[in-house]
């Protein structure tokens, strides 16, 4: 590999890598900072996930670079979090809607119940 | 090779009298007696070598590193014991055929006897004192299951225990005794301790190394004050008493005392212990004898009192009494198991084995009568019997003996009464059954047995006939190998004739004949001995008494640490695991190596704060169930982290799924359970309890402590290096778990195993009503099972399940392993029973966990197993790399096999745990 693909494929990890730990961050800071259960729920499940993705498609960038084959692990990885991520987070939103958990506005609790 | 055929036909052909009940109990019969047969016409194939003198012995290795291997020896004492052993139990086994009823289950009777035979002819064929010690054992064993094969009577049952606990215990003692003696001579090989005869005697273990012996042999024998077992194992059939309880098992502690005759015999001690107890004995069973009222109770009583007069015989220690034991030994069983076949009879045709009740019966059975009648002579020690020649040798000795000083008329006279006493009982035998008057009251009118049934009794009797007119002709040649064997030198001078002349010996006989007949007829007509009820024996008394005394003692233990509070197992745990670990602190001093542990870097630090505040948090707030359990997973989470941060993936993979498990386990059971802890125990306990974990707490630290700055020379460099050539793999954590340190995971796999069956004994069917609202008084979700959840659990199984083959397979090179993999399995299964239900999910995957897990185990195992087949050890592993044309080099390890065994153990019992716990609460399917 010369040194110029070398560099850019440094560079191309380098920006998965910043990327992914923009929204991770993000994802954190929605959690901590947003004001009801619905809302929050929105950074650990798409901002963060989308973090994770972003580490992952560096990490397949730079181990199929220095091996000999594709790695694809990581895309396994991907395809059981993206398919869990949204899972969780749709039982979470019914749990508390279920539990009528309210929102900002106070409005779940005027919304039919969901278990019933 | 013969030797361990002719032990091997009755162990392993056992089985076949119970297949050939099918065809009914001709052909039941019929196995038993082939499979005994030809052991015993292999014997006889031996016969030449072993009269001329000759000692056949084969040997294979077993445990040589205890000393235990299978050498077998047959010498003449050890074929005189086969012989009766195999020649009796065929008679016994046609006399049972007739014996037992309809009703009786015919297979499993033939099934335990023949398991005795094949012990009681290992005792006599082992020449390793430690073989002979496990088929001693193996007699107990099978000797419980025959007395108590009427299982639906108590008193068998309760005969049955006795005999187990007293023989048992005795078996207990000998084993002390035997590696005492073993520990003096350096070796359990009988060629080798009978050798060591001046070792042994000088040693200052021998009296209670003798003690110890002779207490297994007194015990099996039924030697006073251990006799009472014996009368109540009379609940057994009476061929078992035939065959068991006169003819072979009682002889096994007197063949003991024979084998080891010309080593432990000479001594004082020898003298006073077994001749005293043989004398006792010889004279109180004779004694009470006489006043049994119930046949075999007589029987039994005679057979304990001529076991008194064979050990009193080896107690003496003269060469010529040693043959008169010997002698006495083939006689007694000749003429005692014909008399228990014949009780037999008549209890069988009569329907009762009452002497108050039988009397007369000579008219009803004269053929049985006669049979009886040469047997009773034979016992009471008439002329021209067996018996008579015997007890005329042992008359001989008793006058010989020197030690006694000048009590040397005591051992003659008791001779004498004890002769009194046994043609007393003998007398009583015939005289009270077959004349006597008529019978009372009797529940069948009595009647002659099937022509069969005779005939073992007719051969028997038969065989006492011919050694009592012709001993020299008869049993002479059997009898010189056998005793030489005992002597282990030159056998003494004698004769085996009738007619000595007028001696003393003949004049003690004549007494006691006579003496006999008067105490009997003075007994019967001027004392009324029908009206004489003896009390129990003290010794029965005793032992239900200590039985008594040790059941309270262990209802008093087991109740004082199992009350059913698991604090308190929790607290005597944590004690114990302290107490264990200060020990070696409070004896070698703090330890506090020279070595560094080294400073902790920012990203530890902050994990090792995570680490310590979640574990504070789970202890503040371990009330709010889920709330602590929640802490719990942050603190496993942060374990794996450190793990991975030490490099140790797999560590960190197994740490990360065993969480996930136990979530799951948690919230199954929370779910059943209250969410909250109440506060139920007291300031002080608390306090007790908070001590306890700090100390614990310390204790790990210091540990960890002490591990981390020692200096370092562990193993594990050991490991690293021999990984790939060793053990043909580059994952040292995985090839430490299948290959140097596999037995460990083998026992590991066997514990999981028995945990998850256990928790299926105890819960599995157990149904709770679920709580029909959550704590909360809210209703349950009427969703359940959500569809997105259903299909997203369907998409990954499958995803799930390729991951952890792709760990099983690459375990053995890369992070993964069985263990691992079966866990991702399991999680994965276990995702389908949360998403879709129970009874979908079951529906679909027809898993039989308790199988599942015993194929797991057994393939282990036979991974190990096969290394035996290469010369190896247990679980050797082999390992190949192969070179395969498009795939590329593949690694193969037999290594593997054993991590697939792992894999599916760990498959199995993870989901039987977790299903049981799950199908407590579950509610109906809709």
């Amino acid at each position: 590999m010369s040194a110029m693909s070398a560099m850019l494929l440094e560079i191309l990890v380098s920006l998965f890598l910043l990327a992914s730990a923009f929204f991770t961050l993000a994802g954190s800071i929605g959690l901590a900072r947003l004001p009801d259960f619905y809302t929050r729920l929105h950074g650990p499940t798409k901002a963060t996930t989308l973090g994770v993705g972003g580490m992952l498609v560096a990490s397949v960038l730079y181990f199929s670079a220095r091996g000999e084959w594709l790695s694809l692990n990581e895309l396994l990885i991907t395809m059981f979090l993206f398919i869990t991520a949204p899972i969780s987070a749709y039982l979470l939103a019914q749990a508390a809607l279920h539990l009528r958990v309210r929102d900002v506005s106070g409005g779940a609790d005027k919304s039919k119940h969901p278990g019933q | 090779m013969t030797l361990l055929l002719i032990i091997l036909f009755p162990l392993l052909g056992a089985a076949l009298p119970a297949v050939a009940v099918r065809w009914g109990r001709n052909a039941s019969a019929g196995a038993a007696a082939g499979v005994t047969a030809i052991p015993l016409a292999l014997l006889l194939f031996e016969t030449p070598r072993v009269l001329a003198g000759g000692t056949i012995e084969a040997g294979w290795r077993w445990v040589p590193a205890i000393g235990l291997d299978l050498t077998f020896r047959l010498d003449g004492l050890g074929f005189l014991f086969a012989l009766l052993i195999l020649g009796i139990g065929l008679l016994v086994i046609l006399y049972a055929r007739y014996y037992l009823s309809q009703r009786d289950p015919v297979g499993r009777f033939y099934v335990f006897l023949l398991l005795f035979m094949g012990a009681m002819l290992g005792i006599v064929l082992s020449d390793n004192l430690l073989l002979l010690l496990v088929f001693w054992e193996l007699t107990s064993l099978s000797s419980f299951l025959l007395i108590g094969y009427w299982k639906h009577h108590a008193d068998a049952r309760q005969g049955a225990r006795m005999a187990l606990a007293i023989t048992g215990g005795g078996g207990l003692a000998l084993l002390a005794g035997v590696l005492l003696l073993g520990h003096i001579v350096g070796s359990f090989e009988l060629p080798v301790v009978l050798r060591s005869r001046e070792l042994i005697q000088g040693s200052p273990l021998y009296l209670p190394m003798l003690t110890l012996i002779l207490l297994g042999a007194f015990t099996k024998s039924a030697q006073f004050p251990f006799h009472f077992w014996l009368p109540h194992a009379m609940s057994a059939p009476t061929p078992v008493s035939a065959y068991l309880h006169s003819a072979t098992m009682v002889k096994a502690g007197v063949f003991l005392l024979a084998r080891l005759y010309p080593v432990l015999s000479g001594s004082d001690a020898w003298f006073y212990l077994v001749s005293g107890t043989g004398l006792v004995t010889l004279v109180f069973a004779a004694y009470v004898a006489m006043f049994k009222h119930d046949l075999k109770g007589l029987l039994a009583y005679s057979t304990i009192s001529h076991l008194g007069l064979i050990m009193l015989l080896f107690g003496l220690s003269t060469p010529l009494a040693a043959v008169a034991g010997v002698f006495h030994i083939i006689n007694h069983a000749t003429f005692k198991a014909s008399l228990f076949m014949a009780a037999g009879i008549i209890d069988h045709e009569s329907g009762s084995r009452d002497m108050r009740r039988l009397n007369g019966l000579w008219k009803y059975m004269p053929h049985t009568a006669t049979l009886a009648m040469v047997a009773a002579a034979s016992m009471a020690g008439v002329p021209l019997f067996n018996g008579f020649l015997s007890k005329e040798m042992f008359f001989t000795e008793a006058l010989e003996l020197h030690q006694t000083g000048t009590l040397w008329w005591i051992v003659p006279a008791a001779a004498t009464l004890a002769g009194v006493f046994a043609v007393a009982y003998s007398l009583r035998f015939i005289h009270d059954v077959f004349f006597n008057g008529e019978p009372v009251d009797l529940p069948r009118t009595p009647h002659e047995p099937p022509r069969w049934m005779k005939v073992p009794v007719e051969i028997l009797v038969v065989l006492c006939l011919l050694v009592g007119i012709f001993p020299a002709y008869t049993v002479a040649p059997l009898l010189n190998v056998a005793a030489g064997s005992v002597l282990g030198g030159p056998l003494p001078e004698f004769d085996l004739a009738i007619w000595h002349g007028f001696t003393f010996p003949l004049l003690m006989s004549v007494v006691a004949l006579s003496g006999g007949v008067l105490v009997y007829f003075a007994l019967q007509y001027r004392f009324n001995l029908h009206m004489i009820v003896q009390s129990p024996s003290p010794g029965r008394r005793f032992y239900n008494r200590g039985l008594a005394w040790l059941t309270g003692l262990s209802e008093i233990v087991t109740g004082g640490l199992q009350n059913g509070s698991l604090q308190r197992y929790l607290a005597l745990l944590v004690t114990v695991i302290l107490l264990a670990g200060a020990f070696p602190f409070w004896q070698l001093g703090w330890y506090s190596g020279s070595r560094s542990p080294g400073m902790m870097d920012g990203g530890s630090g902050v994990a090792w704060l995570l680490l310590v505040v979640s574990a504070a948090c789970t202890v503040i707030w371990h009330r709010q169930r889920l709330l602590a359990l929640v802490f719990v997973g942050v603190t496993g989470l942060m374990v794996s982290l450190i793990f991975v941060r030490f490099s140790a993936p797999d560590l960190a993979l197994t740490q990360i799924l065993v969480e996930v498990v136990s979530i799951i386990l948690l919230l199954l059971a929370l779910y059943l359970l209250p969410q909250t802890t109440p506060r139920e125990s007291s300031v002080t306990r608390r306090m007790r309890d908070a001590g306890l974990a700090v100390a614990a707490g310390l204790g790990a630290a210091g540990l960890v402590w002490a591990v981390l700055t020692r200096p370092q020379d562990t193993i594990s460099g050991f490991f690293l290096e021999q990984s790939v050539p060793g053990g043909g793999g580059s994952n040292v954590v995985n090839v430490i778990l299948v290959d140097f340190r596999g037995f460990d995971t083998f026992g590991e796999i066997i514990v999981l195993a028995i945990a998850a069956l256990g928790i299926y004994a105890m819960i599995g069917g157990l149904r709770v009503e679920r709580p029909a609202l959550d704590p909360a008084r809210r209703p349950w979700a009427a969703d359940s099972h959500p569809l997105l959840l259903r299909v997203a659990s369907r998409i990954l199984l499958p995803l799930a399940l390729m991951v952890s083959v792709y760990l099983l397979l690459r375990g053995h090179n890369e992070p993964g392993g069985g263990f691992i993999a079966g866990l991702v399995t399991a999680v994965a299964l276990i995702t389908q029973y949360l998403a879709s239900g129970i009874a979908w999910t079951e529906a679909r995957l027809r898993l039989d966990h308790q199988r599942m897990i015993g194929i797991g185990v057994l393939i282990a195992a036979l991974t190990g197993v096969a290394s035996w087949f290469f010369g190896a050890p247990f679980l050797t592993s082999a390992f190949a790399h192969w070179h395969l044309p498009v795939l590329g080099e593949l690694p193969l390890a037999s290594a593997m096999i054993f991590d697939l065994g792992v894999y599916l153990t760990v498959v199995a019992t993870t989901m039987l745990m977790l299903v049981t716990l799950g199908k407590i609460g579950a509610r109906e399917e809709v």
